[in-house]
């Protein structure tokens, strides 16, 4: 094991090259430009191809491209350049192509603040590309030492249900410097609990395994092994077709695939005081996170009954963790609310649910503080709740 | 293309769904016949292709591996692809006039950019067919279309002594041709020295589509009206006529002079990993 004082961005990198990644392409955006940069030092050290695309869309095909050449790929941006990537990740997820997008995420809408953390994405990793009729993976880490888990873990989850997986960080996981140790060895990684899974050669020319089926190995070309690889409607062989039969069973599989196989994932949060059923349960995912666990271990000290749930394992979204009648606190960068959405749908049906958010900066240990006392006394929150004061 | 046909395609996707008429499939044929021309073989190429009647009906014919890209993106996905292929694999796309020059343009001119080794066969039918019949980015002025019922009057990639193979040449094209379906034998030669080129080479290849192209801009889908009209407007480079709207034969051959786009990425990688610089 090695230990650096580094960034989220390097944490990133080595466990991309740890989990057998050869191909990266990208295409400068803060707060992802020094992934991508050290990605274009690190991976001709160990034979990988770096390259930049024209824009994003062309970053993710390259890399699709290489994914489709037998590759293990990856890609890296931020949420203006993750919409460009509609088209190549729906041609992804429908032609089950195996690849990893990071998403830092930053201040929106559009282009809005480059240089502060921001989740408005949330929503935007689960529907990725148009159409519907598929279910996506995103993992979020609150810290650089987990990006580099969940980026490992990105490259085995893809590659086992061939499908595309976000790692979907903030700015200041990719940008903040932290202790981090890199494994040296397959004992180092076994141990540290990260899970790999080679790349595996589809030999038969079918494209389109049955049903729920997962580690199927993708289409690769070049292998003569006439495979056909298309985001059309396939027939068993990989023909296209314009049948709706053919394409329930398409859709289908798109969906249950992932749904079906979720104990590979749902160990994927981390619960803090949740054992007592607490009367206060506060949800968040990235950098939130953090202070969210601050706020509750002191709201603790101070006797408030209150617990917290964080998410790794944004989507397929973990309903089980709000099967109890409660009260939730949802926590986000971002004044919309979106996380808070989901919440409301998963939790029992007269459960109150509450939303605080911010825009830019984090909410404070104390601003928190106030909050669980508000909530947990029957009122309302006044300030960056649903309805935000007047300026 | 019995024999061809048998050796090559699959033979649950020949004939194929185009229209009866439908000049696409002389563009089709040329390619494989220049593809055995060449000796090549069914596990030598790796054959793409795009949205549209060109891309759709081409798809999964070919016997080897395959692809359909999404719409105008194949030229990125192709170059992923050629950066990890083997260097003998040929990569060969068919694509339509509206995937290479309208929504593909920008990730066409960064495939000529980087000189990346594939044949691209723009398969053009003078606008978008497939979805009934709008004008794209190489119809003739003037010609009727559903989205210009007066007559096209926008400028575009081959109006006003624009030529688009001339924007691919400055931007770096390594083998340029332009054909029409009727030229036969001499597109069949094109096409072998695009795929000869270890580059990036494209051809234009302009074919008849009677049921939307020929029935509003001549009002008949009349197969051998459109195939006059078009033959009429082509020349070969350097007998054009004041009508001559496709002056065929080869625009340009630069083959086999600049260094190839993976080639120079790998050879500066192993340098790398070896000294640490290039
Ligand atoms: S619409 Fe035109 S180009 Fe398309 S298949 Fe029919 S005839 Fe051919």
């Amino acid at each position: 094991m090695k230990r650096y004082l580094e960034t989220g961005n390097f944490a990133i990198t080595e466990g991309a090259i740890l989990a057998g990644c050869r191909f990266f392409a990208g295409y400068p955006i803060t707060p992802a430009t020094e992934l991508a940069e050290a990605m274009s030092s690190r991976l001709p050290q160990e034979g990988g191809i770096f390259i930049q695309g024209e824009d994003e869309c062309a970053a993710l095909h390259l890399c699709v491209g290489a994914a489709l050449g037998g590759y293990k790929a990856m890609t890296a941006t931020s949420g203006p350049g993750y919409i460009l990537y509609a088209d190549p990740y729906g041609w992804a997820i429908g032609s089950e192509i195996p690849v990893v997008i990071l998403n830092s995420g930053r201040v929106g809408p559009v282009s809005g603040i480059t240089g502060a953390p921001g989740q408005g994405e949330f929503y935007l990793t689960r529907y990725p590309t148009q159409g519907g009729n598929f279910e996506t993976i995103v993992l979020a880490p609150n810290s650089a030492q987990e990006a580099m888990a969940m980026t490992v873990e990105a490259f085995y989850l893809s590659e086992r249900f061939r499908t595309p997986v976000t790692v979907l960080a903030d700015q200041l996981i990719t940008d903040g410097f932290e202790d981090i140790s890199v494994p040296e060895s397959d004992g180092e990684m076994e141990e540290m609990g990260f899970r790999t899974w080679p790349r595996k050669i589809n030999r038969g020319p079918e494209f389109y395994p049955a049903m729920d089926e997962i580690d199927v190995p993708p289409v690769v070309l070049g292998h003569n092994t006439g495979a056909l690889c298309s985001d059309w409607t396939p027939t068993e062989e990989g023909y296209d077709i314009e049948q709706v039969q053919a394409h329930h069973k398409h859709a289908y599989r798109l969906i249950y695939k992932v749904r079906n196989h979720r104990s590979l994932f749902n160990h994927l949060y981390e619960k803090n005081f949740m054992d007592d059923d607490p009367d206060l349960v506060v949800v968040s995912y990235g950098t939130p996170s953090r202070v969210v666990n601050t706020a509750v271990k002191k709201a603790r000290q101070s006797g408030l009954k209150v617990g917290a749930v964080r998410l790794i394992n944004l989507w397929p979204f973990p309903d089980e963790h709000f099967r109890r009648k409660t009260k939730y606190l949802s926590v986000e960068l971002n004044w919309d609310g979106q996380l808070v959405r989901e919440v409301q749908r998963a939790a029992p049906k007269d459960s109150e649910v509450h939303f605080i958010g911010s825009c830019g900066d984090l909410p404070t240990v104390t601003d928190l503080i106030e909050a669980f006392e508000r909530l947990l006394q029957g009122q309302s929150l006044a300030r960056r709740g649903w309805e935000l004061e007047e300026w | 293309m019995d024999n061809l046909s048998k050796k090559y395609l699959r033979p649950r996707k020949i004939p194929s769904t185009a229209c009866s008429g439908c000049g696409l499939g002389m563009n089709h044929k040329a390619v494989v016949q220049a593809i055995y021309d060449l000796g090549l073989e069914v596990e030598d190429i790796v054959w793409g292709t795009s949205i549209g009647c060109a891309g759709r009906q081409t798809f999964g014919t070919w016997k080897g591996d395959g692809f359909a890209g999404t719409h105008g993106r194949v030229y990125a996905i192709a170059r992923g692809l050629r950066l990890v292929l083997p260097p003998e694999k040929k990569i060969i796309l068919t694509v339509g006039d509206g995937d290479a020059f309208g929504i593909g343009l920008l990730h066409l001119i960064h495939s000529a950019r980087s000189n990346a080794d594939f044949t691209v066969i723009v398969n053009d039918n003078l606008g978008y067919m497939s979805t009934g019949g709008q004008y794209g980015w190489t119809t003739p002025r003037g010609s009727k279309t559903d989205s210009s019922p007066y007559g096209m009057y926008e400028q575009n990639l081959m109006s006003d002594g624009m030529d688009v193979l001339g924007v691919l040449r400055n931007a770096g094209a390594t083998f340029l041709a332009r054909h029409v379906s009727m030229d036969g034998q001499r597109a069949v030669e094109s096409i072998r020295k695009g795929i000869q080129n270890r580059g990036f080479s494209l051809i234009h290849m302009v074919y008849p589509c009677p049921t939307n192209f020929g029935s509003r801009e001549l009002g008949t889908r009349d197969t051998v009206k459109i195939y006059n009209w078009i033959k009429k407007k082509a020349a070969p480079l350097g007998e054009e006529k004041e009508n001559t709207l496709w002056a065929t034969g080869i625009y340009y051959d630069a083959s086999n002079s600049r260094r190839e786009f993976s080639e120079s990425i790998h050879r500066n990688i192993e340098k790398i990993r070896r000294t640490g610089t290039i």
